[in-house]
C-alpha cells in the first residue's frame, strides 16, 4: 500500500470497525473513534518531519488508472483515461498536518457529542477521509470527489448533531457549497475537455506551453482562461466566505456541534485558499494579475464587514463566525498581494487561523455544555468559578486579536507585509481591521470571563431543557476544565505559540513552492 | 385523395379518443377511447399499406397485431379496473390515488 | 557577557512559565521565585552594562522567517542606550517585585500576580534588547499584553474590566500606526533593523516626505503607549490595577516605552523637521493639559497618573527638542521617583483603605516612614534644587530654549509651576492637617518600606549623572563621548527654581496653612473647574464622536447583513422553490393530466417542425 493511500484512507478502517460496535456502547466508539483518526496524523507528521530534512515529496506521488473509457466516438485516442492520482508538495503537506491535528482533536472533543454517537464518528472520520483527500489529490477529478465527500459528510453532521435550526444550517451550508461545486464542475469538465487531462502537473505544463507537442486540443483562448479563473475563485469565494456569500458560514458555525466547527473552521474554510493558490495562481498567474485588485479590495471588505459584524453580536458563536469571515479577509488580502510575502502570509494566515478558531470552538463546545448558553449578555465572572478555562478562553481571544508571540499575529503580519508592497494605501485601510478585532474579542471574551459573578446563570437555567436543569442544580459548581478537555486545548495553545514564536516551522516547507509560483507569475 | 379521406377519418377517430381518453373520469370510457386511438392506428396501417409508397403486407401484419395486442390489454385493463372497483367502489380515475396519499 | 545579554528577559519569562504551572501549589513561595528571577535579571543586566563600558554595540541575529529572498531576522542588541534601560528596567522591576511580596499579602491569585510581573517584565526586557523594528513591535505588543493583564488583575471588578479593556484598545490604535509605518519602512529600507533603516534615511534612499510620514506613523504607537494627548486616556484608568503595578508599568517601565522607541529611531526623527515638530508640540502640550487635569483630581493614583502623563510629555518635548539625551535622563530619574511616589500611595492606600485624599489627612506621624519619603519624591518631581527631578527638568527646559521654540518653552514652565502645585496639594492633602479617615492607620511591613528607601535614595543621587557640576557621564554614555554639552542660559535653572518653590508655597498657603481658601479657583471659574473635574470632556468626546460611529456602522451593517445580504439570499432559493412547487403541481399523479402535457408538448414540437420544415441541428 502507498504511502499517501494509506494516509487518506486510513480513517477508513475506523469506520468499518465501528459498523461492528454496538451503538449504545458508546465509551468503545468514543475510543475507537478517536483512535481512527491517530493513524494519519502520525504518517502526516512522519511526512512532515522527513521533508523537513530533505525528502522530496514528489517520491510519494502515486498514480493507477481508475477508468479507462474505451474508443468513445469523440476521443480518437485509443482510450480515455481518468487516473487515481495522488501527490503532495510543501504547500499540500502543511493542510494535511494542519488537517490530520485538528481531526484528532475534534475527535477528543467530542466526547461532548451524547446522541447517535457511532453514526456521528462515521461521518466525522468520513468527513476527515475528504479532507485529507482534497489536499492529497493531484488530480482535478479526485479533488472533486473528495470535496464532495467533505460536503456530505458535512451536510449530515449539521444537519443531526448540530442546534435547534440545524437543518436550516445544513440546507444553508448545502445550497451555498452545492453551487460553488457545481460552478466548480464546469470549470473542471470544461478543463479536461479542453486539455484532456486532469493531472495538476499536466495541467499546468499544458497552459503554460499551449502548443506543446502531442496535444490535440487547440489551446484554451485567452478570454475562455478569465472565464475559468473567475468560475474557480467564485467558487472558492463561496467556501472560504467572501462577502456577501458569508451567511452559510455564520449559520454553520452557530448549528453545527462544536467539535465539527473545530473542523469546519480550522480546515474546510482553508480549502478555498488551497484552491484559490494551487489552482489560481498556479495555473492561471497572468490572468489571476488581473483580479489581483478586486481581491484585495475584497479582502479589505472583508476584514472590516467582519470585524464591525462582530462589534454588536450577542451570541459568542456568532462573534467568532463574524471573526473567522474578518480573517479569511486577511487570506484574500494575502492573495491580492500577489507576491511572495502576500501568499505566504494567506498561507500562514489559514494554518493560523485553524488552529484559532479550533481552539475557541473547542472552548465554546465547554461552555456550552457547562453554562447551558454561550450568549454574552447572560454571563460574566466566570473567571472565578472556572479560572483554568478562562485562562484558554483569553488566550483564544488574544491569538484572535493578533497578539505577537501568537500565531495569528504572523499570518496578518505576513499578508499585510505583502499587501503594503502592491498597495500600501488599501493595506492601511484594512490594518483599521487590527483595531476593531481587538475591541470584538476582549469585548465578548470580558464580558463572558472578567466582572460581576452575578447569578446570571439562574435565570439561563429556567431556559433549559427540564432533564438539563434538573442535573445542574443538583450540581451547583461549575466544573473547570478538566483533563480530558484540557490537553487539546493544551496542544493548541502550544502549536498557537510555536507557530507565533518560530514562523520558519512553517515558512520552511513552502519555500519551494512559492519559488515555482513566483517563477510562474514573473513570466 | 382516397388515401386522405382514410387519413382524416383515423384523424378525426384519433382526436376523438384522445379527448376522450385525457377528460374523461370513468375508466371504462378511457379504456374505450384508447380503443379508439389504436383503431385510429390500425386505419392508419391498413390505408398506407395499401396506397402509401411501398404498398405490401406489412401494414396488415401490424394491424393484426395492433388488434390482438389490444385485445389483451383490454383484457387486462378491464380485469384490474374489476379489482379496482371490487376494492374502492368506483371507477373514477382521479379517485385511484391511494399510493399519492 | 553582552552575548549573554539574551538571558536577562529569559529570567522573568522562567518565572512566568513556572508560576503559571505550579503557582497555585507554591503560594506564598511564589513572590521568592519572582524576586530570585529579577534578581538574576538585574545581575545579568548589571554584567551587560558593565561589559558595555569597556566594549562597543554587540548584536546578534537569527533567521525568524524566510519570504522567498527576504530573511527576517530575531536577535538582540547591546547599544550605549539599551544596557542603560535594561538596568533601569529590571532594577524597578526587582524592587517592585520585593514590594509586592507585602502589598499583596493575602490576595487570593497571589502566584498569578506574580507570573503576570515576570510576563511583564520579560516582555519590557525583550523591547529594550530588539535590535529592528518588527521585534520591537512583537515586544510593545506583549508589554501592552502585561499591562491589560495587570489592570485587570482584580478581573471581577467591572471598573478593572473597562480599565483592562480600555487600555488594550487605546493603545492599539496607537499600534496600528506603528504596524503602517513599520510595514511602509520595510518597502523602503527592505529591512527591519534599525542599523539598515538609519542608513536608508542617512543615504537618501527614504524621500523626505516618507521620512516624515513613516516617523509621524511610529509616534501615533509611541502615543498611545506613553499615554500622550490625545491618546491618553486609558492612562488613568488604568490605575484601576494593583499600586504595585502602577509603579512599575504606568509610571516607570512600559509608559516610557514609547520615548524610547523614538529615542531608539532618533536619526529617523532627526531626519524630519516636521515630525520632530509633531513630537515637540504633543509633547509639550500634553505636559501641560495633563498638569491642568492633575489639579482637581481626589484619587491619590490618578493624581499621580496625571502627573505621569505630564511628565511623558516632558519627555517627548525633550526628543522633539532634539535632546536625545535629557529625554533619557528625565526617563531615568522620573522612573526612580514616579516608581517611590506610587510605591508611597500604595502604601498609605495600604494603611487607609481608601483611595480619595478627601479621606486622608495627617497622616505624617502615623506613617514615619511612607510620609518622609513621599515628600522626598514630591521634592524631586517638582524638580527643587539638589533633587534628582532638577537636573533633568533643568535638562529639557534647557533643551527646549536651545532649540528656538519659545513657546514651548513657556508651556514647559507653565507646567513645572502646576506640577510642584498638584504634587503639594496632594502632600499637604494627605500626610498634614487633621484626619479624615476612621480606624488607625499602620506603616506597612518592612518588605514595602526597603524598596521605597531605595527609590528615596535614587530619587535623589540620580541626578547626578548628568549635572553642570560634575559633568556629563549619561551624555557622554549615552552617545559614546560625542556628547558635547550646549550652554543653557544660567537663568533657566533660576526660573525652574523659583516656579518650583512658588507651586510649593502657593499649595502651602491652599491645602497646609489655609490662608486661601480651597475653592477659590472653583468659586471664580466654575465651569473651568468641572472642565478640568471631567477631563476637558475628552472621553465623553470620544464615547459621542468615534464610539458612536463606529457602533452606528456596525449596525447600520448588522441591518445589511440581516436583511439585505440574507433577502437577496430569499430572493434566490424563494425563487427556485416557488418555481419547484409550481413545478409539483402539475406532478399530481394524475394520468390524465399527464398524457395531456405529453400532447400539448408533443403538439408544440409539430408546430414548430411544421414552421421551420426540418431538423435544426
Amino acid at each position: 500500500m502507498s504511502f499517501l493511500s494509506l494516509l487518506v484512507f486510513s480513517p477508513l478502517l475506523g469506520i468499518i470497525l465501528l459498523a461492528f460496535v454496538r451503538r449504545t456502547d458508546t465509551k468503545t466508539i468514543q475510543w475507537l473513534g478517536t483512535a481512527a483518526t491517530v493513524p494519519p496524523l502520525l504518517l502526516a507528521l512522519f511526512a512532515f518531519i522527513r521533508s523537513g530534512s530533505g525528502f522530496r515529496l514528489e517520491q510519494l506521488d502515486e498514480s493507477y488508472d481508475w477508468v479507462r473509457l474505451a474508443n468513445l466516438p469523440f476521443f480518437t485516442d485509443a482510450a480515455y483515461v481518468i487516473r487515481y492520482e495522488l501527490g503532495i508538495d510543501g504547500l499540500s503537506l502543511l493542510f494535511i498536518v494542519l488537517t490530520a491535528v485538528l481531526g484528532t482533536l475534534a475527535a477528543v472533543a467530542s466526547l461532548l457529542i451524547k446522541v447517535e454517537k457511532k453514526g456521528y464518528f462515521m461521518w466525522l472520520l468520513a468527513l476527515e477521509i475528504g479532507m485529507l483527500g482534497v489536499f492529497a489529490a493531484a488530480n482535478f477529478i479526485w479533488f472533486f470527489l473528495f470535496l464532495e465527500v467533505t460536503l456530505v459528510a458535512m451536510f449530515l453532521l449539521v444537519g443531526k448533531w448540530g442546534g435547534f435550526e440545524r437543518e436550516r444550517a445544513a440546507y444553508g451550508y448545502l445550497l451555498y457549497n452545492g453551487l460553488g461545486s457545481a460552478l466548480l464542475l464546469v470549470v473542471i469538465a470544461v478543463l479536461v475537455a479542453r486539455t484532456g487531462t486532469a493531472n495538476f502537473a499536466l495541467l499546468h505544463e499544458t497552459l503554460h506551453n499551449p502548443v506543446a507537442e502531442g496535444q490535440l486540443i487547440a489551446p484554451l483562448t485567452a478570454e475562455a482562461r478569465y472565464w475559468l479563473l473567475g468560475g474557480l475563485l467564485l467558487a472558492f469565494a463561496v467556501k472560504l466566505p467572501a462577502v456577501p456569500l458569508h451567511r452559510w458560514l455564520v449559520r454553520v458555525h452557530v448549528e453545527a456541534p462544536p467539535p465539527v466547527v473545530m473542523l469546519h473552521a480550522g480546515v474546510l474554510l482553508k480549502i478555498a485558499t488551497y484552491g484559490m493558490i494551487r489552482f489560481g495562481i498556479g495555473l492561471f498567474p497572468d490572468e489571476f494579475r488581473a483580479f489581483a485588485g478586486a481581491i484585495a479590495v475584497l479582502g479589505v471588505i472583508n476584514i472590516l464587514y467582519g470585524a464591525l459584524l462582530a462589534l454588536r453580536q450577542r451570541e459568542l458563536k456568532h462573534v467568532l463566525a463574524y471573526s473567522s469571515v474578518s480573517h479569511m479577509g486577511v487570506v484574500l488580502v494575502g492573495l491580492g498581494a500577489l507576491n511572495e510575502a502576500g501568499i505566504q502570509g494567506a498561507v500562514f494566515q489559514s494554518v493560523a487561523h485553524g488552529l484559532i478558531a479550533a481552539l475557541s470552538f473547542l472552548l465554546v463546545g465547554v461552555l456550552a455544555n457547562r453554562i447551558g448558553t454561550t450568549d454574552i449578555h447572560r454571563l460574566g465572572g466566570l473567571a472565578k468559578a472556572m479560572p483554568i478555562f478562562s485562562g484558554y478562553l483569553l488566550t483564544a481571544a488574544l491569538a484572535l486579536l493578533g497578539l505577537p508571540g501568537l500565531a495569528g499575529f504572523v499570518g496578518e503580519l505576513t499578508a499585510f507585509l505583502g499587501l503594503f508592497e502592491t498597495k500600501p494605501a488599501l493595506a492601511a485601510a484594512g490594518a483599521l481591521g487590527l483595531i476593531f478585532a481587538a475591541v470584538y474579542s476582549l469585548r465578548a471574551i470580558l464580558d463572558i470571563t472578567f466582572g460581576h459573578t452575578r447569578e446570571r446563570y439562574e435565570s439561563t437555567l429556567g431556559l433549559r431543557g427540564a432533564k438539563e436543569s434538573a442535573a445542574s442544580v443538583s450540581e451547583p459548581r461549575v466544573i473547570d476544565l478538566q483533563a480530558k478537555e484540557a490537553v487539546p486545548a493544551f496542544v493548541l495553545v502550544a502549536l498557537i505559540v510555536a507557530v507565533g514564536v518560530y514562523p520558519q516551522l512553517l515558512a520552511e516547507p513552502l519555500a519551494t513552492v512559492l519559488e515555482t509560483m513566483m517563477n510562474g507569475l514573473g513570466g | 385523395m382516397t388515401l386522405s379521406a382514410y387519413l382524416a377519418l383515423a384523424l378525426i377517430l384519433f382526436c376523438i379518443g384522445l379527448y376522450g381518453a385525457l377528460t374523461k373520469r370513468n375508466t371504462v370510457i378511457v379504456l374505450i377511447c384508447i380503443e379508439l386511438m389504436l383503431n385510429a392506428v390500425n386505419i392508419n396501417f391498413v390505408a398506407f399499406a395499401k396506397y402509401g409508397a411501398h404498398p405490401g403486407v406489412h401494414g396488415h401484419v401490424f394491424a393484426l397485431f395492433a388488434i390482438a395486442i389490444a385485445a389483451a390489454e383490454a383484457a387486462v385493463g378491464l380485469a384490474a379496473l374489476i379489482a379496482f372497483y371490487r376494492n374502492r367502489k368506483t371507477v373514477q380515475v382521479d379517485e385511484a390515488n391511494s399510493l399519492k396519499h | 557577557m553582552m552575548n549573554l545579554a539574551w538571558v536577562v528577559p529569559l529570567f522573568p519569562l522562567c518565572s512566568f512559565a513556572l508560576l503559571l504551572l505550579f503557582g497555585r501549589k507554591w503560594k506564598k513561595a511564589s513572590a521568592y521565585v519572582g524576586i530570585v528571577a529579577t534578581l538574576l535579571s538585574l545581575l545579568a543586566a548589571l554584567g551587560v552594562l558593565a561589559g558595555r563600558l569597556g566594549g562597543t554595540t554587540y548584536e546578534a541575529n537569527w533567521t525568524w522567517m524566510q519570504i522567498g529572498d527576504v530573511t527576517l531576522t530575531a536577535g538582540f542588541s547591546v547599544t550605549a542606550l539599551n544596557a542603560w534601560m535594561l538596568v533601569v528596567v529590571a532594577f524597578v522591576s526587582w524592587l517592585v517585585h520585593i514590594y509586592s511580596q507585602g502589598y499583596m499579602a493575602g490576595d487570593e491569585r497571589f502566584s498569578t500576580f506574580y507570573a503576570y510581573l515576570g510576563l511583564f517584565t520579560f516582555a519590557m526586557l525583550g523591547l529594550v534588547l530588539s535590535p529592528n523594528l518588527l521585534q520591537a513591535y512583537i515586544f510593545w505588543e506583549l508589554v501592552g499584553l502585561g499591562s491589560f493583564l495587570l489592570i485587570g488583575f482584580y478581573f471581577y471588578k467591572e471598573e478593572a474590566k473597562a480599565a483592562a479593556k480600555k487600555a488594550f484598545i487605546m493603545t492599539r490604535i496607537g499600534d496600528v500606526g506603528f504596524f503602517i509605518g513599520m510595514l511602509l519602512l520595510f518597502w523602503q529600507t527592505k529591512s527591519f533593523d534599525y542599523d539598515d533603516i538609519f542608513r536608508a534615511v542617512g543615504d537618501g534612499t527614504l524621500s523626505p516626505g516618507m521620512t516624515t510620514l513613516t516617523a509621524i506613523l511610529i509616534f501615533i504607537g509611541a502615543i498611545g503607549k506613553s499615554g500622550q494627548f490625545p491618546l491618553h486616556t486609558w492612562l488613568p484608568d488604568a490605575m484601576e490595577g494593583p499600586t504595585p503595578v502602577s509603579a512599575l508599568i504606568h509610571a516607570a517601565t512600559m509608559v516610557a516605552a514609547g520615548v524610547y522607541l523614538v529615542a531608539a529611531l532618533f536619526p529617523l526623527y532627526e531626519a524630519s523637521e516636521a515630525a520632530m515638530m509633531t513630537v515637540a508640540v504633543i509633547g509639550g502640550v500634553t505636559a501641560i493639559f495633563a498638569a491642568t487635569i492633575g489639579l482637581v483630581q481626589t484619587d491619590i493614583k490618578r493624581v499621580l497618573a496625571y502627573s505621569t502623563i505630564s511628565q511623558l510629555g516632558y519627555m517627548m518635548l525633550a526628543l522633539g527638542s532634539g535632546s536625545y539625551v535629557a529625554a533619557i535622563f528625565h526617563l531615568t530619574t522620573h522612573a526612580f521617583f514616579k516608581a517611590l511616589l506610587f510605591l508611597a500611595a500604595g502604601s498609605v492606600i495600604h494603611a487607609v483603605h481608601t483611595q480619595n485624599i478627601e479621606e486622608m489627612g495627617g497622616l505624617w506621624r502615623r506613617l514615619p516612614w511612607t510620609a518622609p519619603l513621599f515628600l522626598v519624591g514630591a521634592l524631586s518631581i517638582s524638580g527643587v534644587p539638589l533633587f534628582a527631578g532638577f537636573f533633568s527638568k533643568d535638562e529639557i527646559l534647557a533643551a527646549a530654549w536651545l532649540n528656538g521654540s519659545v513657546e514651548l518653552f513657556w508651556l514647559a514652565v507653565a507646567a513645572a509651576l502646576l506640577t510642584s502645585f498638584y504634587m503639594f496639594r496632594l502632600f499637604f492633602l494627605v500626610f498634614t492637617g487633621e484626619a479624615r479617615h476612621d480606624g488607625d492607620a499602620h506603616e506597612a511591613p518592612m518588605s514595602m518600606v526597603g524598596p521605597m528607601v531605595v527609590l528615596g535614595v535614587l530619587s535623589v543621587a540620580s541626578g547626578y549623572i548628568q549635572t553642570p557640576w560634575f559633568g556629563s557621564f549619561l551624555g557622554e554614555w549615552l552617545t559614546d563621548g560625542a556628547y558635547h554639552h550646549e550652554a543653557a542660559p544660567g537663568w533657566i535653572a533660576v526660573v525652574a527654581t523659583i516656579v518650583s518653590l512658588v507651586g510649593i508655597l502657593l499649595a502651602w498657603l491652599m491645602y497646609g496653612k489655609r490662608t486661601v481658601p480651597r475653592d477659590w479657583l472653583s468659586a471664580r471659574a466654575p465651569h473651568g473647574y468641572e472642565l478640568l473635574r471631567r477631563h476637558y470632556y475628552v472621553d465623553d468626546f470620544y464615547r459621542w464622536t468615534v464610539v458612536a460611529l463606529v457602533s452606528f456602522i456596525s449596525r447600520l451593517l448588522a441591518y445589511v447583513d440581516r436583511y439585505l445580504v440574507e433577502g437577496i439570499v430569499r430572493l434566490v432559493t424563494g425563487t427556485v422553490s416557488a418555481a419547484a412547487s409550481a413545478g409539483s403541481r402539475g406532478q399530481n399523479g394524475q394520468a390524465q393530466t399527464y398524457g395531456a402535457v405529453t400532447v400539448a408538448g408533443l403538439a408544440i414540437l409539430v408546430v414548430i417542425f411544421a414552421l421551420t420544415g426540418g431538423y435544426w441541428l
